[in-house]
């Protein structure tokens, strides 16, 4: 049951004291510059080695690992296999003379199936079809799929696009995270960084056979192409260029701040997380590809209880009604813990899509950073 | 997928009945797409009930309306391939109760969630093994409903909702071939469902709520042969065998009392859609809102669904 | 910028020269035996030393076999053979006759006396069950805390009932180790005006010898440990010392700023609680007389006092000091606590000197890493 309860919140709880939350809580909305218990600013986020192409026997890989000791390591593999329309496509227009046989192939053989990128997430403390795993997995998953590409950039449909070989034969993705140790945070940025510089870094074997021919590839490794085309380095860097896999981002808002890669003391007190998927849109910009809310510890944590209701306060005196107000008491005491509860308005949400989104700002940053990493 | 890996499983596709041509030919509302009917601002009718399962401390059933032209082929069957499906649940909620001894302390309603399609939910049979859709709707639906209730008030306790699917959404429309929808945007759909069925389990369990929370599904779709230029345009409460193809959707979970959202799912590349002139609102924001006005209109059935119990009870 | 990512970093395995460990194990050894009866026999330490050779030993290791020492912790002796073997990886350490072998990073072992700072998983009906960092959980007895406004008597059944009033699953307390039982779980004690439950503040757990860190916060010698000096003391966190207890005078108008070393490595930065403040704090106008009795009963309270943004500021500079402190492998006491405090001072002044940076740099340049963290470093260890 408890455990039931720690794997689908937001984090294993930590168990916090009121009086250690009510004062994360104050430091962090103080307004305009929230006090971060590690100092950082509210959009820095943790320092962190990354290195790719790591695993020989993969596609692409990567590790990445934070200062605290937490890695995770991602793998790619890619495997031909035959385009094959399920048994729903078999639909009646097949059996209809006046219909065009060529377009019965279906669209799938043009813009490709998001069942064909797999993704598994390894936690060690959780079974895999734990509520968090598979939470994890199915967020990131979705905006992997998601993204559509724009049609100059060589990778129309998005990933999906580019894994379509022929009308007969398709690449699929094997995605496979796995985190080292047991996450002292809510593990989505560390994975999410990690399986982007992996895909970064994938590369397939260049094709020799053309159009509908059973696909046979050049076994020079050296002549592989990108799975995420790259600028070469000689040109000026232009990332805009390319379509990019997506990042999810773990933002938290508290009071009016809104405050990036969280720690797992400060989503204890979070009002709101939320998970914002974006990449690279065509111009240059961001765009959006999936938000989720993922449940505040908060609202599962322990009330403080004010001075004044305080039966150990003014020693002896008896305190049943006291006792009886303590439960109820509903107005907020500087100072004094109040698990969160109810929801968060819709200009909170925004404000936080907008901070990620804005020019220039963290989403921009990251996948930058990301982009500088030395993909070998 | 998520495969049980500890027995040893049948091949995982099946077959269904063949289509002969001639069927295919003779009907000829058998291979239209269904078209929408209503409105874009306009809901299907819900019908919900509180208090049907007596074994339970609170229960609900949920259905949608399904939409005009479902209705005309199940009077009517014209083919052997089912018609599309609308959405039929059932809530069940067991407590407050003590939680086990070997839990650990909780100052809080320790909440557990479980959605299950019954097997014969979907077009596609569901093993009784809960696969990672239905957890993932579990997670969705314990977010959403976390932020309503007063936790508090049950210290030690324990709640479980149980949520049976009877009949789900379709992802697409069935003679679509299976990409063009991939994302299962009926899932969405049905968390909405879900979140306002369980809402009114809760009332009728009488449990302390902040205000009754109802989902509400917003999308952008776009109906065009090709991909047009033409906007697509935004639609609440889709369904998704009606639409050529979803570009983006959104489910809250909305509290009108508060004003707040306690569940949001968003997901779909929208960067290429754009509003009509004069919207300035940003594509998701205008998701949001939408979403939010579809939970707005399944907030007033709970709330009647709800008072309608309380009223049979009294006399 | 928003995030860093760096290059991952290969530690340098060259060839040691005269590790400062070594120094520091042997003066250790002569310091006991100073104190010892060995100052009369050289010759035998001289044997000795030959035989043992290095200070530090791996688990399996024969120590010695000379019949004539007695084996202590962390070792052990074949039935048939006199040769005293290791059982854990650290340094040998030699009192009297007694030969032991202390692992260089080990988990917290209670001992009678210590003060720590734990935080209560657990209340049962006459006790709670406290996280010391130690392998097993500590206890503390409902008869081992002060009653609110210090009154003594009997606790009642009317006490047991409102346990969780005094205590509940989550705090923070402070308190003593009044008896370690025969498995080495320890009993606790909150006896006194200095102990009980902790407020206006930070909470942070260190590895080295102290705490395991089996908290979240925990602060190991991760990614970053290869750029850190290797002259440090070889074991990191916070060891028993003289004062575990003190009050910085902070910069920046943070006013006083409570630091609290638990021996097992759990550390508690917090406002000072200045006593005739908390006590008119919680009710006005008190005599002066009653004032010793607000403050002992405040101990339960958990509502924190109006807190500055300086003073929060100072406080999570602390907290960071030592988190460099022990990413560096440095011990975490006094001395160094603040060497690191006036260090980050000075970081800081210099850089606001350097170049005045836009806006948005200025932002985060509180967050201590990198070159900063290395500079802190080098003050601390050769500032000494």
């Amino acid at each position: 049951m408890s455990n039931q309860r720690q794997a689908s919140s937001a984090s294993q709880t930590p168990h916090l004291s009121p009086a250690e939350l009510s004062y994360l809580y104050t430091s962090l909305s103080l307004p305009g510059s929230p006090i971060r218990p590690d100092g950082r600013s509210p959009t820095q986020f943790r320092p962190l080695t990354a290195e790719t192409n790591i695993l020989p026997g993969t596609n692409g890989s990567a590790r990445i690992g934070f200062a605290d000791g937490t890695q995770a390591i991602v793998g790619v593999k890619a495997e031909v296999e035959r385009t094959t329309l399920s048994a729903d496509t078999l639909d009646a227009r097949e059996f209809d003379p006046n219909h065009d046989r060529e377009s019965q192939e279906g669209s799938a053989a043009v813009s490709g199936h998001g069942s064909w990128v797999q993704m598994s997430i390894e936690i060690p403390g959780f079974r895999d079809d734990d509520a968090l795993p598979v939470f994890l997995s199915e967020m990131m998953r979705e905006s992997l799929v998601g993204s559509v590409g724009a049609d100059e950039s060589g990778m129309a449909g998005g990933l999906k696009g580019r894994l379509v070989i022929n009308k007969r034969w398709h690449w699929r993705l094997y995605i496979d995270v796995l985190l080292l140790s047991q996450p002292l945070s809510y593990p989505l940025p560390l994975l999410s960084l990690t399986t982007h510089l992996a895909l970064l870094s994938t590369k397939l074997p260049k094709l020799k056979s053309q159009g509908e021919e059973d696909p046979f590839f050049d076994d020079d490794w050296a002549v592989a192409e990108y799975l995420y085309p790259r600028s070469s380095s000689t040109l000026k860097k232009s990332p805009s260029q390319h379509v990019r896999p997506p990042v999810t981002l773990l933002v938290i808002s508290v009071g009016d701040n809104v405050i990036f890669d969280p720690n797992r003391e400060e989503i204890a007190v979070a009002d709101a997380v939320l998970a914002i998927s974006v990449t690279r849109g065509e111009g240059g910009g961001l765009k959006l590809l999936s938000i989720r809310t993922i449940d505040p510890p908060s609202r599962l944590t322990q009330p403080g209880i004010p001075n004044s209701e305080n039966v150990n306060m003014l020693g002896a005196t008896p305190a049943e009604e006291n006792a009886l107000t303590q439960a109820t008491g509903e107005e907020e005491v500087s100072g004094v813990w109040r698990p969160r509860r109810g929801g968060v308005k819709r200009s909170v949400v925004a404000n936080m899509v907008r901070t990620v989104l804005k020019k220039g700002g963290v989403g921009e940053e990251v996948l930058e950073g990301l982009e500088g990493v030395e993909v070998v | 997928m998520m495969a049980d890996r500890r027995r040893v499983n049948g091949p995982s596709g099946g077959t269904r009945p063949a289509v002969f041509a001639s069927l295919a030919e003779s009907g000829t509302g058998v291979s239209e797409r269904a078209q929408r009917q209503r409105q874009p601002s306009e809901l299907r009718k819900i019908f919900l009930k509180t208090g049907l399962i007596p074994t339970a401390s609170g229960s609900s059933y949920l259905e949608f309306e399904p939409s005009a032209s479902l209705a005309a082929a199940r009077i009517n069957p014209k083919s052997l391939i089912p018609p599309s499906s609308a959405l039929k649940l059932a809530c069940t909620v067991h407590g407050p109760k003590p939680l086990p001894r070997s839990a650990a302390f909780s100052p809080n309603l320790v909440l557990t969630t479980h959605v299950k399609y019954a097997p014969f939910a979907a077009r596609k049979r569901r093993g009784h093994i809960r696969d990672a859709s239905e957890r993932d709707l579990g997670v969705h639906l314990e977010t959403a409903l976390r932020g309503a209730i007063i936790a508090e008030r049950w210290p030690k306790s324990g709640l479980d909702i149980t949520i049976t699917i009877l009949e789900a959404e379709d992802d697409r429309w069935w003679a679509d071939a299976p990409d063009s929808h991939d994302a299962s945007w009926g899932m969405m759909n049905v968390l909405a469902g879900c979140i306002t069925a369980a809402s009114a389990a809760i009332a009728d369990a009488h449990i302390d709520c902040l205000d009754l929370v109802a989902g509400g599904v917003a999308a952008l779709v776009s109906d065009e042969e090709k991909q047009s230029s033409a906007a697509p345009k935004l639609m609440l409460d889709a369904d998704p065998a009606e639409h050529r193809s979803i570009v983006s959707a959104c489910v809250v979970a909305y509290m009108p009392a508060r004003d707040e959202i306690t569940e949001l799912w968003l997901k779909g590349d929208s960067s290429k859609a754009s509003l009509e002139n004069g919207d300035k609102r940003s594509v998701h924001e205008a998701l949001l809102d939408g979403a939010v006005d579809a939970a707005r209109g399944a907030h007033t059935v709970l709330a009647e669904a709800v008072r309608e119990s309380l009223l049979k009870t009294v006399g | 910028m928003a995030i860093t990512i760096l290059p991952p970093v290969v530690e340098d395995f060259g060839p040691r020269q005269s590790d400062s460990e070594d120094e520091m194990s042997i003066n250790s050894d002569e310091d006991t035996e100073m104190g010892g009866v060995s100052l009369d026999r050289p010759t035998k330490r001289a044997r000795l030393e030959n035989k043992i050779g290095t200070g530090i030993v791996t688990p399996g290791e024969v120590v010695t076999d000379d019949p004539q020492w007695m084996r202590g912790h962390g070792t052990y002796m074949n039935p048939l053979s006199t040769s005293i073997i290791a059982t854990v990886a650290g340094t040998i350490n030699k009192t009297n006759k007694l030969l032991s072998v202390h692992p260089l990073r080990a988990r917290y072992t209670p001992e009678i006396g210590d003060l720590v700072i734990g935080r209560i998983v657990e209340v049962q009906s006459r006790r709670w069950k406290v996280d010391v960092a130690a392998p097993l959980l500590a206890g503390l007895p409902l008869s081992a805390i002060n009653l609110p406004g210090g009154i003594l008597r009997r606790r009642t059944s009317a006490d047991e009932l409102q346990i969780r009033t005094f205590f509940s699953e989550g705090d923070l307390v402070v308190a003593e180790v009044q008896s370690v039982h025969q498995d080495g779980a320890a009993s606790l004690h909150t006896r006194s005006l200095k102990y009980g439950k902790l407020r206006n503040g930070v909470f942070l757990a260190v590895t080295g010898t102290g705490g395991s860190g089996a908290s979240s916060t925990s602060t190991k010698g991760g990614v970053g440990s290869a750029s850190a000096p290797a002259a440090s003391s070889g074991t990191g966190g916070v060891v028993r010392s003289r004062r575990q207890v003190w009050t910085v005078n902070t910069a920046n108008g943070g006013g006083d700023v409570d630091v609290i070393l638990g021996v097992n490595g759990y550390i508690w930065i917090s406002k000072h609680a200045d006593g005739a403040a908390a006590a008119s704090s919680a009710t006005e106008n008190v005599s002066i007389t009653r004032m010793e009795e607000m403050v002992s009963s405040s101990i339960y309270s958990s509502q924190n006092d109006e807190i500055a943004p300086q003073t929060r500021r100072e406080i999570a500079r602390l907290a960071q000091c030592i988190r460099v402190l022990v990413q560096g492998g440095v011990r975490v006491d006094e001395e160094t606590v603040m060497g690191a405090y006036e260090a980050s001072l000075q970081v800081d002044l210099e850089v606001g000197d350097d170049d005045d940076e836009d806006e948005l740099h200025q932002e985060g340049r509180e967050y201590l890493e990198g070159a900063k963290a290395r500079h802190i470093l080098e003050v601390v260890i050769h500032g000494k």
